[in-house]
């Protein structure tokens, strides 16, 4: 069986890719953080 | 031809990146977590015959003319019964379908998550259009529920195979995104329902529909950007600690054999108690600061009941700012005690959740008394990282104790203990705090023994942790039968 291991990390154009993906899921959820620290902020007013 | 949602399909070629993984967890997650966000829709749908007030139910209404009543508005308490039956069905749905989401991996979960979740919203949205509360019910809470438990499971067992080496991390993440989902899904479905909202609709129907469309291409691109790894694959550069701690096993346990262990009911409890002190808190957060300081929070003297009107709005509106606040704490716990743990160890970072939680629910009386504001928040900010992070870390310390072959089995049954402490908490917490005000104790301290028992409950949890040994070796898979059952799930015949 062919063992995909310490010689066989990431490929360098791969981490493009991470960016792009991790983009359609932090930006929503910093949205929505921020929305909510809004919320919060009533309480040290 | 192997099937375009089969767990061989998925399987990711030599030179993939492992980070893109976690997005597609999340994508599921956060879609998902909307179930905590809920609670906004309770308001509107309480108009939506009147529009601008309710319109009460004539007095005598049985519970089968509730639910197909056309002409009067459902209270809250009514559609409160969602967020039980949310649970009640991740729970069960989990655990039922937890080897069979093994076996097919986590692309046809993830997609058939997606299909439940979305058409709950689309069966709700019909519901709302028809006045029917009963598909409420079925469609976001029976339907959606089941949805919810195949949603939840469907990256861990992935994620941690992924990373061998931040277990806990790893499943942080995406559990991190459940705890986030109602802070995107809630301000976004007020936004939609100001927008839909007309003279004769209170827009919610229209709302459902949005959402459930939004979820389903958001979960549809979570299920298909996962990969599982090739059979043996390790990161680069990594070597198993294995041999360095007896509390990470080297072996795999049958989910059929694992629920057989002490091991797997000790780690029940300690879910069942963590969640169980948490989730009480959560739901009386709001109610809990304004009747414990009054007017003391706008700088006034008096108890809640002696503020006027607008003093009390102003507090109600502090009342939703401490909610919110410990919302953040408790997805900053996910990510932050799961990651922690994979350097401190999972055993002693619930040892850190149920002694420190102990000593802070123990304090929370005295702050109370003392009128320190800042203490009370800052206790319960604490307080709620350990009931995200105990959500968080569970799955790494599955997997410690049990190997990862079945993690994500484990953790469908596992999660049971979730939908009991979702009823065990807030009946336990309500309960208390009405028998004291029922026995002439001030609304102010009626606070104070429900915090003892809670502290309690953490003291059940701390002793079955320390109660948790490494898995006796003949509950261990032979190398036969984990060969077969890796052939399996790779589509093999064995």
């Amino acid at each position: 069986m062919a063992k995909n291991d310490a010689s066989e990390g990431p490929a360098g154009s791969s981490w493009a890719m991470v960016v792009l993906a991790w983009l359609p899921v932090t930006l929503p959820l910093l949205w929505g953080i921020w929305q909510t620290v809004k919320k919060a902020a009533v309480l040290f007013r | 031809m192997a099937g375009l949602l089969s767990r061989e399909r998925i399987v990711a070629k030599p030179g993939f990146n492992r980070w893109l993984v976690p997005p597609a967890a999340l994508a599921i997650h956060l879609s998902i977590g909307m179930a905590y966000g809920f609670s906004v829709f309770w308001l509107p749908l309480n108009r939506a015959i009147g529009i601008t007030a309710p319109v009460p139910c004539p007095e005598h209404t049985s519970f089968l003319e509730l639910l197909i009543a056309r002409d009067c508005d459902w209270k809250i308490s009514t559609l409160g019964w969602m967020f039980t039956l949310f649970f009640v069905f991740l729970g069960s749905s989990a655990a039922v379908f937890g080897r069979w989401v093994e076996r097919v991996g986590p692309r046809k979960t993830g997609v058939v998550s997606a299909i439940c979740w979305s058409s709950g919203f689309l069966i709700s949205a019909l519901g709302v259009y028809l006045h029917q509360i009963w598909l409420l019910w079925l469609g976001s809470g029976v339907i959606g529920g089941c949805g919810l438990g195949l949603g939840y499971i469907s990256p861990v067992g992935t994620l941690i195979k992924w990373f061998p080496d931040r277990r806990g991390m790893a499943t942080g993440m995406a559990i991190m995104g459940f705890g986030g989902g109602a802070m995107i899904g809630a301000p976004l479905a007020d936004i939609l329902m100001r927008h839909f909202a007309t003279p004769t609709s209170v827009g919610v129907w229209q709302t459902f529909v949005a959402m459930g469309v939004i979820y389903f291409i958001a979960m549809m691109a979570g299920a298909f950007g996962y990969r599982v790894p090739p059979a043996d694959w390790k990161p680069a550069g990594w070597t198993p600690r294995a041999q360095q701690t007896s509390m990470i096993t080297t072996g795999n346990v049958h989910v059929s054999q694992a629920w057989r262990t002490p091991q797997f009911w000790f780690l029940w409890m300690v879910l069942c108690m963590n969640v169980s002190a948490g989730i009480g808190v959560i739901g009386i957060a709001s109610p809990m600061i304004q009747e414990i300081f009054g007017g003391r929070l706008i700088g006034v003297l008096g108890t809640l009941q002696a503020l006027t009107p607008e003093q009390k709005a102003q507090l109600a509106s502090i009342g939703a700012g401490f909610a919110a606040l410990l919302s953040l704490f408790n997805i900053a716990g996910r990510i932050g005690w799961a990651s922690l743990s994979d350097y401190l160890g999972r055993k002693r970072t619930y040892f850190i959740f149920f002694a420190l939680g102990f000593l802070l629910y123990s304090m929370a009386p005295f702050a109370g008394r003392t009128g320190s504001v800042t203490l009370f928040v800052v206790i319960f900010c604490i307080i709620l990282t350990m009931y995200g992070g105990g959500f968080a870390t569970i799955p790494a310390y599955l997997a410690d104790i049990f190997g990862t072959q079945y993690v994500g089995a484990i953790h469908g049954r596992l999660l049971t203990a979730w939908s009991t402490a979702g009823v065990l908490g807030p009946v336990l917490v309500n309960y208390i705090r009405e028998y004291q005000i029922g026995h002439g104790v001030p609304n102010a301290q009626a606070y104070n023994v429900t915090m003892y028992v809670l502290a309690g409950l953490l003291v059940i949890g701390l002793i079955c942790n320390l109660l948790v040994r490494p898995v006796d070796q003949r509950y261990w898979m032979t190398a036969e039968d984990l060969a077969t059952a890796r052939a399996v799930q790779a589509g093999q015949r064995a």
